[in-house]
């Protein structure tokens, strides 16, 4: 265990500890973003070229999208301040943030819960906490164990746990399926492995929601430190056809028990059920440092510094597979995003890009973790690695179903009001 | 101060780890692999894995527990299906430092004096569970608790003791589960007739049980499973395990003067 570490410098690396990470690509059928491409950057090793950085930020040619403009200041800068500045300011915030609480309480009235709230134990999942608390919500806290938590996940979520005194459901994977799947992501050779636990996370938390009936569920999604993520360093976490394609492809035993959904499920839940996310952090200013300081004065809660994550398969993810395999050094995307937050120099960036990713030593025992618990000898899982790169969208998309998903949409919804209209009458 | 053990004891079945009250209904509770990771950073004293379907399913799963076993610094102890001391000796090799015998004390004694004379006393822990009999008489069973023997927990106790056991688990199985304490009766009543230590199991639900067991029972040693991967009664799964200083406060601070094995 390291000392805990306030250094803004090292609180980008736990960005991605957060279900609100998982859960970064919008709701509703109509925001998903573009699908990914393959991944087009080379491993940095292979490069001839010095990369090109931006001068603001620092993001590089690594995101094979990004453009640069004549002062070598790339769009990623660009698009935040246009992004910015259609951002709710500080009272629009306020009083968003008011009539937010006001429809989340109004609809518990009478039950158990007014609110699911998805807990990793990282830093937003544990602000949200800290907000429901602070606000007087009675949330039903959801922890998704898909088998890979660090001690520090179930570490922090005991504390919050302890001292909010709300009840905690896990969602256990079963784990021979989920491994199975995760197998699959791996053989197929697609970038984006973080797609079994997210799409999961997803589904969990909607089913959990309306098992207990419960129409809102709060996000650690949040603009201030989460909004700069290059298209090709990931795919969509709610593309289930791309998913079972996986699996049907490369998996070995029957998917039946894990939380899958797909467009139509979605659409059901949020349309039929009514079943809401509220990306909370975004009603409040919210700074990664001040919300971590906030944390551990609160709830005992502990960083330990930006060489851990919570999740030992996303550590090695982040830190090995993304940086080796494919040349993407996610730090980048969130140290920019802090450096664009204010919460960070460049220069301070730069410094931490210049350390490895973490530890190498935890690396290798990292590697030697993961190819035991997926199943695999050390040389199977270096052959696995070893194999062509396959993008996602070579194994089919949702593409289709959501364009019939807009227009069914579309369709109904006049129908639909027409009918509530009539109902009320 | 005396620093009694706090062993977590982990249930393996249904393709995985579970947990069940009074011996039944199972949960599942996911992977023991990172579940025994977990224990390792927290730094728990021991750990007690049991397969409860090894018996029946008449196998020892030689791989699974080495893949468990070898992410704890700590010493594990395994029972399951353990019928012979060829199988001791592997589950030594892979890394299990105590072996686990109930359903042999009753069925095969034999095995239990080979293993102790083999492999020493100390590498052999007697557990026995413990249920009321229609005229509510406690009587030890086996077959992971379905099947009743026609012994006591004090004469099963001595037997396994004259055997070699170095050391004896006894576990209430109407409080498994429970959150609702020690069976300290029952504790005592085996803590008076033998002088290996005992480890006190079923229905802790909190630190303060811990006192009642070594205080109450005479116990040298406490084992709980849910308390250890619940964050509560009626709550989520979540590895827990108590500090060195909540230890030392709750309870090891409030049993000096106690006679501890």
């Amino acid at each position: 265990m390291e000392p805990s570490s306030t250094s803004p410098a090292s609180l980008a690396l736990s960005a991605a500890r957060s279900y609100g990470a998982a859960l970064r690509v919008r709701t509703g059928v109509r925001d998903e973003p573009p699908l990914a491409k393959a991944p087009a950057a080379p491993p940095a090793a292979a490069r001839t070229q010095p990369p090109r950085v931006c001068a603001k930020t620092v993001m590089d040619d690594s995101d094979p999208d990004i453009v640069f403009d004549a002062d070598g200041v790339s769009n990623w800068w660009h698009d935040y301040q246009a992004a910015k500045a259609k951002r709710p300011d500080a009272d629009r915030q306020a009083a968003l943030l008011d009539a937010t609480l006001t429809e989340v309480r109004e609809h518990g009235r009478g039950k158990p819960y007014d609110c699911v709230l998805g807990v990793s134990g990282g830093v937003d999942s544990s602000y949200v906490a800290y907000l429901a608390r602070q606000h007087g919500l009675r949330p039903l806290l959801v922890h998704f164990d898909n088998g890979w938590n660090d001690e520090l996940a179930v570490h922090n979520i005991e504390k919050i746990v302890k001292t909010c005194g709300y009840r905690l459901h896990t969602f256990v994977m079963d784990w021979p399926e989920f491994r199975d799947l995760q197998r699959a992501y791996f053989k197929a050779g697609v970038l984006d492995l973080e797609v079994p636990t997210d799409h999961m996370i997803f589904g969990a938390l909607h089913q959990v929601a309306r098992r207990h009936g419960i129409g809102y569920v709060l996000t650690g999604t949040n603009f201030a430190t989460e909004w700069l993520l290059p298209r090709a360093w990931h795919y969509s976490k709610r593309d289930l056809v791309n998913l079972q394609a996986i699996h049907r492809t490369h998996g070995e035993t029957p998917m039946k028990r894990l939380p899958k959904i797909g467009v139509w499920q979605q659409l059901w839940y949020q349309r039929v059920q009514r079943i809401r996310e509220v990306d909370i952090l975004d009603l409040v200013p919210y700074r990664k440092t001040d919300a971590m300081r906030t944390l551990e004065r609160e709830f005992g809660w502990t960083y330990y510094g930006g060489k851990h994550y919570e999740s030992v398969f996303t550590r090695f993810y982040q830190g090995w597979i993304l940086p080796m395999r494919f040349g993407i050094d996610k730090r980048r995307a969130h140290l920019s995003n802090l450096i664009l937050n204010g919460e960070l120099t460049r220069d301070e960036a730069l410094a931490e890009l210049a350390q490895p990713t973490y530890d190498p030593r935890q690396q290798m025992l990292d590697k030697q973790y993961v190819a035991k618990k997926l199943g695999w000898s050390a040389a199977e899982f270096d052959e696995i690695l070893a194999r062509p790169r396959t993008a996602h969208a070579a194994f089919g998309t949702d593409a289709r179903q959501r364009k019939l998903a807009e227009l069914a949409i579309r369709t109904l919804h006049p129908l639909a009001r027409l009918v509530r209209g009539t109902a009320r009458k | 101060m005396i620093r009694v053990r706090v062993i977590p004891v982990l249930l393996l079945g249904r393709g995985g780890m579970v947990k069940t009250k009074r011996f039944a209904d199972p949960q599942y509770l996911g992977d023991p692999i990172n579940a025994v990771r977990i224990f390792n950073e927290k730094q728990a004293d021991e750990l007690v894995i049991l397969d409860i379907e090894a018996t029946a399913r008449g196998d020892v799963d030689f791989e699974r527990i080495e893949d468990i076993v070898s992410e704890g610094f700590m010493p594990i102890a395994y029972g399951g299906g353990i019928r012979n001391t060829d199988q001791c000796a592997e589950l030594f090799r892979r890394g299990v430092e105590k072996i686990v015998v109930n359903t042999a004390l009753a069925e095969s004694p034999q095995l239990v004096s080979d293993a102790a004379a083999r492999f020493g006393s100390q590498s052999v822990v007697a557990s026995i569970d413990v249920k009321p009999n229609l005229f509510r008489q406690p009587r030890a069973h086996t077959h992971g608790g379905r099947k009743a023997t026609r012994y006591t927990p004090v004469e099963l106790a001595r037997t396994a003791v004259a055997l070699g056991a170095g050391e004896i688990m006894l576990t209430a199985m109407t409080r498994e589960g429970t959150f609702a304490g020690y069976d300290t009766a029952l504790l005592a009543a085996v803590t008076e007739a033998v002088d290996v230590p005992v480890i006190a199991n079923g229905g802790a639900g909190r630190i303060a049980h811990f006192v009642d067991a070594v205080v109450d029972g005479g116990c040298s040693a406490v084992a709980a499973g849910s308390l250890f991967v619940f964050a509560g009664k009626d709550a989520g799964v979540l590895i827990t395990y108590p500090s060195e200083a909540e230890l030392a406060e709750q309870f090891w601070s409030r049993i000096d003067g106690t006679v501890v094995h």
